[in-house]
């Protein structure tokens, strides 16, 4: 309570850049607190509530990735201290055949689905920006339901579409004319293909779904990002006899860039940790070869016997991957603003 | 790398001497003291108090009423009031890992004997050793705690022994005039028949490939006379590699590859094969006898107990293959707070009477030798005490399981074999490498 009320008197003052010269003293005194501080107060309550529930379990990760942890270390009742292992948890990570090929699956799913992601995304937002207001909002109100569906749901309702016997894919498939199913795949019965048995085509139907799912976030904030551009712009290009594409790459890209690269990193992000459709679709982790980093960091950490340790070496690893990845996006990021 | 094995060893063996320390010094009392008052148990002693009992499988009519009849009685032994919940047991062991970790585990639980090693070495279970040798349960001979006995200590009392044999569909074999198979090569000609017949996604013999498909691995691999792996001075060598196991490995994989099984379904598990069962979908699979309520609810009663029969699985070098050596024991939870009451629990439960109840209400072989003996005339249970006489075992260590179960080291090797990704030589030898740095972890 005092410390919102402290907020609230020391906010009015805040908003002035600190180190000018006030025209009034009067909420300084009353607070008592030095005007440089007040930011800083202000952020406490936001990093108590972030170090709970963020920094607190990375640091245990972090600590645990070290250490030999079960079942006898983390339970109530009595529990033991966990053995202090070194790096051998991470050695054995990477001796194993299933993180170098979890480590394929993640960065290639995550390449591919971004890229599709994006581009689907911008195209269908750049097209809802022609729509007409209700023609728009409908659109939007259709995309937007494929978003909202729960991952675990849209795992359930993909696999189900490819299932070998009563999904409705192969169903398709087979009342194709023969002579186009054989030119198109050289086969005309596709009768009981079995889609999730192998990596190639989970990671195809995973594919399909996280595009199904995530372009129209991308969408609508593309769009939000085009109604803020003045529409002179696009008036003088027309006038300038310029095409479409060379107007979206000379006008709408450079001027949605900071949309872009948020798109960009929080798809990369969402992306490269994808575990509840990838788990449900493989309906357990059975087919390891398509396991990615998540999936095998939760079989390692959480599957009997739990072996806490090296699934926490994986999760430290692929954080480390992704704070590389969008490490090196920001930067760049940031190099291309300073230029402008 | 060899130093990290070195360590690693150390730190299993660490652990393993600290499990049994720990053992021993957290529960002595309860197991001790269960023995001792024994006698004075009978009246209402411990009135008013809970007990949570977890069974595990799906709850089924002749099961329930068994369980019914069981808590009324112990009720009316101790006062003690028994609180029953099911555990289905494709998920028995996620249950396990939550209520050991969470603390939020039953008093007393029924388990897979083959599961009981890799729950001592996690200190869910308390030792029972005191129970075994008084009363009624100094009967159960000594050969049946071999999974339950470690380091001198027994965690888990045999309640039923269950072994594998064929499930088929009588009245499809009586409509079809197909002869019980009594050679491997007869069990292919009626899975072919059936699918002719029946329809081409009718699996004939159902291939399992989910968490249990080493029961029907086993069962291949052993009659050719492979093993799974041999424990050597201290250490476990694997056999995967032997010509003996390839040739098991290779009946297994060609049941999808010879097309008596589908190929879309190469991760099934028995419940997902006892489903489509059900559903008039598999003609013959490999179980135990369990699983006839489950087949009659599950088809909303359009199949039939009478239209289901047994026949043991036969071998291909002939004669009939060895089971698995399975069965439930029953075992108090390492972190129960009434260990007395709980090893009541497990007196009464696996008491003659009530465990050759349990054994013959579950479809389940009596862990008692006169009740045994007595069933070689029964035309439903001879199957089973048949390949009973030829039980056989998976490893008996505490990371069997996830080798057979969580990393699925062989279910993997198949699936490669059958997608055409590797031959069976690569395969094996590759899964031979994980099982043993598994074993030996």
């Amino acid at each position: 309570m005092t410390d919102t009320s402290i907020a609230r008197r020391g906010g009015g003052s805040a908003s002035a850049p600190s180190g000018r010269p006030r025209r009034s003293h009067r909420p300084q005194k009353a607070s008592g607190l030095n005007p440089k501080l007040i930011p800083y107060v202000l952020l406490i309550p936001g990093l108590a509530v972030i170090a709970a529930l963020l920094l607190y379990p990375m640091i245990q990760v972090f600590v645990i990735s070290f250490q030999k942890v079960g079942i006898p270390q983390i339970r109530d009742v009595n529990p033991k201290p966990a053995d202090w292992v070194g790096w051998e948890n991470y050695t054995k990570v990477f001796e194993n055949d299933i993180f170098w090929s979890s480590l394929r699956n993640t960065v290639s799913f995550a390449v591919i689905a971004v890229t599709l992601t994006l581009a689907v995304g911008t195209a269908v937002g750049v097209l809802l920006n022609q729509l007409s207001k209700r023609m728009s909002t409908l659109v939007i109100v259709g995309i937007m339901s494929a978003w909202a569906v729960p991952p675990v749901a849209q795992g359930v309702i993909w696999r189900w579409l490819f299932d070998a016997e009563a999904g409705i894919i192969n169903w398709a498939l087979n009342l194709l004319p023969d002579f186009l199913s054989n030119a198109l795949f050289g086969r005309a019965d596709w009768t009981g293909e079995p889609w999730t048995n192998e990596a190639f085509t989970i990671y195809l139907i995973l594919i399909l779904m996280v595009l199904w799912s995530s372009f129209p976030f991308v969408a609508v904030s593309v769009l939000a990002g085009l109604k803020g551009i003045p529409t002179e712009l696009y008036e003088a290009a027309r006038v300038d006899g310029s095409s479409p594409w060379r107007t979206f790459w000379q006008i709408t890209f450079p001027l949605l860039k900071p949309v872009f690269a948020v798109l960009t990193i929080l798809s990369i992000i969402w992306d490269f940790k994808v575990f509840s459709q990838l788990y449900t679709l493989m309906n357990g982790p059975t087919v390891r070869e398509a396991f990615n980093l998540s999936v095998f960091s939760f079989s390692e950490a959480f599957k009997a016997p739990p072996k806490m340790g090296s699934g926490a070496a994986i999760a430290v690893i692929l954080t480390i991957i992704l704070l590389i990845v969008t490490a090196f996006y920001v930067r760049q990021m940031l190099k291309s603003e300073e230029l402008r | 790398m060899k130093i990290v094995k070195i360590a690693g060893v150390t730190a299993a063996l660490a652990l393993g001497v600290a499990a049994c320390g720990g053992g021993e010094t957290a529960e002595p009392a309860p197991a001790a003291s269960a023995a001792e008052s024994a006698p004075a148990a009978a009246g209402p002693k411990f009135a008013g108090q809970t007990l949570t009992m977890w069974r595990l499988g799906d709850s089924n009519p002749p099961a329930q009423a068994y369980m019914d009849d069981l808590n009324a009685e112990f009720q009316k032994v101790t006062g003690a009031t028994v609180k029953l919940e099911w555990i289905p047991w494709p998920q028995v062991n996620d249950k396990f890992t939550a209520a050991a970790a969470g603390g939020a585990g039953p008093d007393v639980t029924e388990i897979g004997n083959d599961q009981v090693p890799l729950w001592v070495s996690q200190e869910a279970l308390s030792p029972i050793t005191p129970l075994t040798s008084a009363g009624d349960q100094a009967q159960i001979p000594k050969n049946l705690f071999g999974l339950e006995t470690i380091d001198g200590e027994v965690y888990a009392v045999p309640w039923g022994a269950g072994t594998r044999a064929v499930l088929y569909r009588k009245d499809w074999f009586d409509e079809l005039k197909i002869e019980v198979p009594k050679t491997w090569d007869e069990v292919t000609a009626a899975a072919k028949k059936i699918q002719d017949e029946k329809g081409k996604d009718v699996d004939g013999f159902a291939f399992n490939g989910g968490s249990d498909a080493n029961h029907l691995l086993g069962a291949m691999a052993w009659s050719e006379g492979g093993d799974y792996a041999v424990k050597e001075g201290d250490k476990w060598v694997g056999k995967l590699t032997d010509p003996t196991f390839k040739a098991g490995f290779e009946t297994y994989t060609s049941l999808v590859t010879g097309g008596l099984s589908g190929k879309s379904r190469l991760t099934q598990n028995t419940v997902d094969i006892r489903t489509r069962f059900a559903n008039d979908k598999v003609g013959m699979y490999l179980t135990a006898s369990w699983d006839i309520p489950g087949i009659e609810t599950d088809s909303k009663g359009k199949v039939k107990a009478d239209q289901l029969a047994f026949f043991p699985l036969p071998a291909k070098t002939g004669g009939e293959a060895p089971a698995f050596f399975g069965g439930n024991d029953i075992a108090v939870w390492g972190t129960t707070k009434n260990a007395e009451l709980a090893g009541e629990y497990i007196k009464l439960a696996t008491s003659k009477q009530w465990a050759d109840r349990y054994a013959k209400d579950g479809g389940l072989l009596p862990v008692y030798p006169d009740t045994l003996a007595s069933l070689a005339s029964d035309p439903v249970q001879a199957p089973f005490a048949a390949a009973f006489a030829k039980a056989r075992s998976f490893p008996a260590d505490p990371n069997w399981t996830e080798a057979g179960e969580t990393k699925a080291v062989l279910q993997n090797a198949a699936r490669s074999v059958i997608e055409g990704k590797a031959s069976a030589d690569e395969a094996l030898a590759t899964a031979n490498k994980e099982l043993e740095d598994i074993l030996n972890q």
